[in-house]
């Protein structure tokens, strides 16, 4: 990261190249939509070129970036309205034979759209855990916030999903 | 533990039983195995947690996403911002000039000061300023215009 505030773009790219696939999938999970996810990976990443110069090792790069990459897919739920649970669309599958899963996508389709109606914070704090792995303690950094406030979050996202969802959770 | 707490406590930590704390973990286990309607809880538990990792691992990014997204940031990049603190900064770590001559300099300027002090050169310089301030403190009027004493003559 010194090497990145001097300017280095080698430098640069190494870092990019090391940390993009794990932000891009984070920000997907958050954000349930492989364009915008693009979009927000993107402008993470040259908020790290732009702000090195600026960037204090307060915290490990990583947890810094996640941060970020979390703070502006919060943004961008904020100005995109979730399409309603009627109006989502069939869920990619990259399995091969997919026709013969309906049973399981349409599961699977129900959960996306169960997820996607979660408060935004909610369905980051979900996607933090399940998808990243995180522990309460991680997740209450990247979200800037305490563990029992990310456990609040966890027990109305999860008391939201299983309302939703009733007797679909396979 | 009631039920509803025992829903808390899987929401809060998840159905893994490994990720839950030591001090709870016998008493939640030995909860689920005695009573049906905890463990029916905890069973849903667990296929929510399942539900949510498969939904997630399926969200991963692929490497065409990654790729789209490295060739645009290979576009020009934008000017990073400076730090307030980044001239500072480089004159701090300015090297003036290379490390050894100047603790050389440092050196023999400390070994001459010593070699002076040893000499008793700066005495002999002490002892010429005395000289200097005597002659300068004598008074030039009266050895030019006042009388003889002996002889009462005038210069």
């Amino acid at each position: 990261m010194a090497q990145v505030a001097r300017g280095d773009r080698r430098a640069y790219r190494w870092l990019v190249e090391r940390h993009l696939p794990a932000m891009l999938g984070m920000a997907r999970r958050i954000l349930g939509n492989g364009a915008d996810a693009e979009d927000v990976a993107q402008e993470a990443m040259l908020r790290v070129w732009i702000h090195a110069p600026r960037w204090q090792p307060l915290a490990a790069f990583r947890t810094w970036l996640t941060r970020v990459v979390v703070n502006l897919c919060l943004d961008r739920k904020r100005r995109a309205s979730w399409v309603a649970l009627e109006a989502a669309g069939e869920v990619e599958d990259p399995a091969p034979h997919a026709g013969e899963r309906v049973e399981a996508d349409e599961r699977e389709r129900w959960l996306a759209a169960a997820i996607a109606d979660l408060p935004a914070r909610q369905r980051v704090a979900i996607m933090l855990t399940y998808g990243e792995g995180m522990t309460n303690a991680q997740v209450a950094e990247a979200l800037d916030t305490t563990v029992s406030a990310v456990e609040t979050l966890l027990v109305r996202g999860k008391h939201n999903l299983r309302r939703a969802l009733g007797d679909m959770i396979e | 533990m009631t039920n509803e707490q025992l829903q808390i406590f899987l929401d809060r930590r998840g159905a893994d039983p490994e990720r839950w704390p030591e001090s709870e973990r016998a008493e939640i286990e030995w909860l689920i195995a005695h009573s049906a309607e905890a463990r029916a809880m905890f069973e849903l538990a667990q296929r929510l947690d399942m539900a949510l990792a498969r939904h997630a691992a399926a969200q991963a990014a692929a490497d065409a996403a990654v790729e789209r997204v490295l060739a645009r940031l290979d576009a020009p990049l934008p000017r990073q911002q400076a730090s307030f603190w980044r001239l500072p900064a480089f004159l701090l770590d300015w090297q003036f000039a290379p490390a050894w001559p100047r603790m050389a300099a440092l050196a023999c300027c400390a070994a001459l000061g010593f070699a002076i002090g040893i000499a008793g050169l700066d005495r002999q310089i002490d002892r010429f300023d005395r000289i200097t301030v005597a002659a300068n403190t004598i008074d030039m009027n009266s050895v030019v215009f006042e009388t003889e004493p002996l002889i009462g003559a005038r210069p």
